[in-house]
């Protein structure tokens, strides 16, 4: 024991100086998650970690970090020594933070290990409300503007992102937008009857929605989902969605630019691993997540095309602080 | 004693949260000056209040910010235009019975820690500041000191970093490295 | 029938009756340590119990959560410190038994109280689940923000002395509560642009300084004092005390089961709420509240722990969490493999029944452990204070980075410790500032979710509140119970009724 003790402490006084690639992890890593406990990006980060885990030969210590709608955990992450000891894991949100003026970084100051899932946008209303579709529910607005009430997750959330997309499509819709602090919450209130419509992500509503206490109107992607089929997709109500679509919030995990290249194979291969661990593939299924388990160049590309379309949407519908442009985020097709 | 009054009779500064310190119809040293920092704090935060959505929709960010620093400034300067009236207590001074030069002392013990805490890292900051007041408060032998400042933060540092791998601050220490080192131990590779 | 066999597989497998067991041991300590939450040690286990089967995992977070809403009283007592935000009301009475060397008999009390109010809890999950879920949904943005003000008012019987300080207090609590990016908005506020204020201001923050950091500087004075001696006798209240209690006590739990199962509410606003109560329809309590009465330790600690039955309704019956623990809780069943919602109540009845005897079992536990370790506990506060003092301050500092991993927390903390104790020298209380920040979101986002839902329209807002009989019933108490604190009442009464009112 004691030689063995001995030899730990001239070790720690050597990894303390030089830390190289070979034998990392050599010491416990940092993530940082950046919302609360028991929300989706926090399932999903402590349910794929630990199958991450057994590849790396590590510990990953993960801590969840709020506030500023996540831009403190990503402040914190970016100002972290670049050497792959702390981990940011993150949702989609900190694509906007430039335009809706929450932040001056995003993930372009990191390099995405690996962006596991998306998830698929779903309008769903209440129960009791006197439509059964998406058609319905658009005939309904016009004949009773500003009545129907809409739940919403704040200026950049997934349900403002939609609406935006709404009335971009159909034209400026009289609608009461009513803000909630995530979509849990607006679903309940849904339930209530506090709000009639929201636009939540599949994942979160589809419990309610097997058990009849919530109406679904239309899946907002291309195709009806596997988990829902008898749910219509939106462009079968109206073919000009099809632009914006597929569109859907994303889970990842990324480290701060400057992260040695080996360091960044390792973790990615790690995550890419645990994300095909059949657990983790069965829950993402179950809760509708679309795995894409993507890295490299093809998460760099994704997160491009995604902030493109979005920034713009948002711009477009007047939600933004700022233009995409001042940010040289380019108008999507151009 | 007044009905009213159910603070403690030492010091006057409350037995519990539910029953505050002060006299009824008397002010302390320092009562005035604080029930005019109160008020003057109250008038920047309502004035801060303003300027987050002006007066505008009911449903503003800022409305209730507003509503809430004007009950404050309005408030604090009921309190500064009684405690004004009100005589001072006899035999009481700032340096005996408000704020003695030991509690002075601990305040900038725990600015000093609070300063220090990022970049030396929990575990020597901690040490020092327990150290420290132990041996001022107890006035015992170093032995004495060192036993008992040392083992009480090891079992913190055990049970907060260890068990509940709170990440506190790390500064100069390697505590993630050691951790590792110690778990492989464990692990028996 | 059958599926309700499922209550007693607990007792059939050894192994999880184990769990439980350490659960709640384990839970009890994390309560008792500020800055250690339920909800931070319910969520490590859930990477911690990652690979095992969903009933051990599921025994050992409900032993933790039964554990810990107890645990949070220790501290209260003993130090002035609530170790759990659902322990602040247990401080204000049972503190000042504490100083009076009756710590054993306060904690004794709490223990059997959280033990009954637990049960009551309990007892409503498991017999009326669907009906107490049906009417929690009910509650519109309107109805949660009469809740606040009703809560808000509760700043009359929170602060004896001035009535002015205390209103004071409370604006304060609010303001402080609505620091930093709105979460509905975003916009910034009360920031003063500052980096550090964007986050907000932890309420555990606030709560630690206020509470543990001004006691221990004011204990500065006292250092060379010689500690309370504790009496330990009389640690098991005796039947003659709990029949007195038991018309408050089923009250309370009944509050504690309300309030836990809506969304968005839990243990900490049910406390205090239900301490409120004790105040108003005790009416000869032996000691004044503040001073160490029984009844301001009976009313919060059943109501806390009625709540944890209360926040499993709206879990079980419909996958909304009733608070952070049992949103965790949700995570962690789907990682399991399940899926909560409304459908798990008819696609796994077992897992329900499981849940009720796991909880009921963890409710026995907490009370055999609670009235064990009540000896080795108390000696705490007989440890010198040359000691205990600076281990606050370290604990404190401690707790408070410990709540977000954010060092600005400690800072706030230690402000608000300074400013606490300014403010007890000068009587100013604290119970309404803490109050103000519990409600303050619970107030200001309700407020603007139900008149963005009216289109900012005063006149509709007073009718949907005049239309529905739940939004009337809560602003028919509001209106009472601000009249009654108002002079205006005690002069009424005089001339009503010939005499002052007590």
């Amino acid at each position: 024991m004691y030689p063995k003790l001995i030899g730990a402490l001239v070790a720690l006084g050597l990894t303390a100086t030089i830390a190289t690639a070979q034998d990392y992890p050599s010491k416990e890593i940092q993530g940082i998650i950046q919302w609360g406990a028991g929300g989706s990006t926090d399932t999903v980060m402590r349910s794929v970690t630990p199958h991450a885990e057994d590849v790396l030969g590590g510990t990953v210590v993960m801590q969840n970090m709020t506030g500023a709608v996540g831009a403190i955990a990503l402040n914190h992450v970016a100002g972290s020594t670049a050497d792959g000891y702390t981990l940011l894991m993150g949702a989609e949100n900190p694509m906007l933070y430039k335009v809706m003026g929450l932040g001056d970084k995003d993930y372009g100051e990191f390099i995405p290990i690996n962006i596991l899932a998306r998830g698929t946008p779903i309008l769903v209303a209440n129960k009791d409300a006197p439509y059964d579709d998406y058609a319905g529910l658009m005939a309904y607005i016009a004949e009773n503007p500003g009545e129907v009430r809409i739940g919403s997750t704040g200026p950049g959330g997934v349900p403002s992102v939609v609406t935006a997309m709404m009335n971009t499509v159909e034209g400026e819709l009289d609608l009461i937008a009513v803000p909630y602090d995530g979509d849990g919450p607006a679903l309940t209130a849904l339930q209530g009857g506090a709000i009639d419509v929201m636009p939540a992500v599949l994942g979160a509503a589809i419990e309610g929605i097997r058990a009849g206490n919530i109406k679904p109107l239309a899946v907002f992607d291309l195709a009806p989902n596997s988990k829902l089929p008898d749910v219509p997709a939106v462009t079968s109500f109206n073919e000009a969605y099809s632009t914006y679509l597929p569109w859907g919030p994303f889970f990842g995990v990324f480290v701060p630019k400057g992260t040695p290249d080996d360091v960044v194979a390792k973790l990615s291969d790690a995550y890419a691993t645990g994300a095909r661990h059949p657990d983790f593939v069965e829950l993402m299924d179950s809760r509708g997540f679309t795995l894409m388990s993507i890295s490299g160049d093809e998460a760099d590309a994704f997160l491009t095309k995604w902030q493109q379309g979005t920034a713009w949407l948002l711009h477009d519908a007047g939600l933004t602080k700022t233009s995409p442009e001042e940010f040289g985020i380019a108008r999507p097709g151009e | 004693m007044n009905p009213e009054f159910r603070g403690d009779s030492d010091h006057h500064d409350g037995t519990s949260d539910a029953t505050p310190g002060g006299y009824p119809a008397q002010r302390r040293p320092g009562e005035l000056g604080f029930a005019i920092f109160l008020t003057i704090a109250s008038l920047v935060l309502l004035y801060n209040a303003y300027g987050i959505s002006g007066l505008g929709a009911l449903s503003a960010p800022g409305s209730v910010p507003m509503a809430t620093t004007f009950i404050m400034l309005v408030t604090a300067g009921m309190v500064t235009l009684r405690t004004a009236r009100m005589p001072k207590v006899a035999n009481e001074t700032m340096a005996n019975d408000i704020l003695p030069l030991l509690i002075i002392i601990f305040i900038g013990f725990l600015v000093v820690f609070g300063l220090m805490l990022k970049p030396v890292g929990f575990a020597p900051t901690a040490a020092l500041f327990l150290i420290v007041a132990i041996k001022v408060l107890a006035r015992r032998g170093w032995g004495y000191t060192l036993l008992v400042a040392l083992g009480s933060l090891i079992v913190i540092w055990l049970v907060f970093r260890v068990v509940f791998t709170v990440l506190l601050p790390a500064g100069i220490v390697p505590e993630a490295e050691f951790i590792q080192i110690f778990r492989n131990l464990l692990s028996g590779n | 029938m059958e599926t309700l066999l499922a209550i007693f597989t607990i007792f059939t497998q050894p192994q999880l009756l184990l769990l439980v067991g350490i659960g709640t041991f384990a839970g009890i300590y994390i309560g008792a340590i500020p800055g250690l939450s339920v909800t931070m040690a319910v969520s490590i286990l859930i990477s911690f119990t990652f690979s095992w089967d969903v009933y051990p995992a599921i025994s050992l977070m409900v032993g933790i959560y039964m554990g810990g809403v107890y645990g949070g009283s220790r501290t209260a007592i003993l130090l002035n410190i609530p170790g759990a935000p659902s322990a602040i009301a247990t401080a204000m009475d049972g503190y000042p038994m504490a100083k009076r060397g009756e710590a054993g008999q306060a904690i004794g009390v709490t223990t059997v109280m959280s033990f009954f109010g637990g049960f009551i809890g309990i007892l409503v999950l498991a017999l009326a689940a669907p009906f107490v879920s049906d009417f929690a949904l009910t509650f519109q943005p309107r109805d949660y923000m009469l809740l606040a003000i009703l809560g808000i008012l509760l700043v009359g019987s929170l602060s004896s002395g001035s009535l002015v300080k205390g209103i004071f207090a409370g604006a304060f609590g609010i303001a402080i509560g609505s620091v930093g990016r709105d979460p509905l908005t975003f916009t910034e506020r009360l920031t003063f642009d500052l980096q550090i204020m964007q986050g907000g201001i932890s309420f555990i923050a606030v709560m630690i300084g206020m509470f543990g950091v001004s006691e221990a500087l004011l204990q500065l004075q006292n250092v060379d004092k010689v500690a309370v001696r504790q009496k330990i006798s009389k640690i098991v209240p005796s039947f003659a005390t709990m029949r007195k209690h038991l018309p408050l006590s089923l009250q309370t739990s009944t509050i504690g089961v309300i309030i836990g199962a809506l969304p968005g509410t839990g243990g900490d606003i049910a406390a205090l709420m239900a301490y409120d109560h004790a105040k108003r329809v005790t009416k000869n309590p032996e000691r004044p509240f503040g001073e160490g009465a029984m009844e301001g330790l009976v009313a919060p600690e059943t109501a806390n722990n009625a709540a944890v039955g209360g926040a499993f309704i709206p879990m079980m019956t419909l996958g909304i969490p009733g608070d952070a623990v049992t949103a965790i809780m949700i995570g962690a069943l789907f990682i399991h493999g399940l899926n909560p919602g409304p459908m798990l109540m008819i696609d796994q009845p077992d897992m329900f029944w499981f849940i009720v005897g796991a909880l009921m079992t963890a409710n026995v536990f907490m009370l055999i452990f609670g009235l064990t370790g009540i000896r080795i506990f108390t000696k705490i506060v007989e440890m010198p204070r040359s000691i205990i003092i600076p281990l606050i301050f370290l604990l404190s500092i401690v707790g408070a980075y410990a709540v977000n991993n954010a060092i600005s927390d400690v800072y706030w903390m230690l402000g608000f410790g300074v400013l606490g104790f300014f403010m007890r020298h000068y009587g100013y209380p604290l119970g309404p500032v803490i109050l103000g920040v519990i409600l303050s979101r619970l107030l200001d986002d309700n407020w603007r979710r139900a008149i963005i839902s009216e289109r900012e329209d005063l006149g509709r807002f007073f009718e949907g509140i005049i239309t529905s009989p739940l939004s009337l019933t809560l602003f028919t108490a509001v209106i009472l119970i601000f009249v009654s604190q108002t002079p205006l009442w005690s002069a009424a009464k005089i001339r009503l009724f010939g005499k002052a009112s007590t």
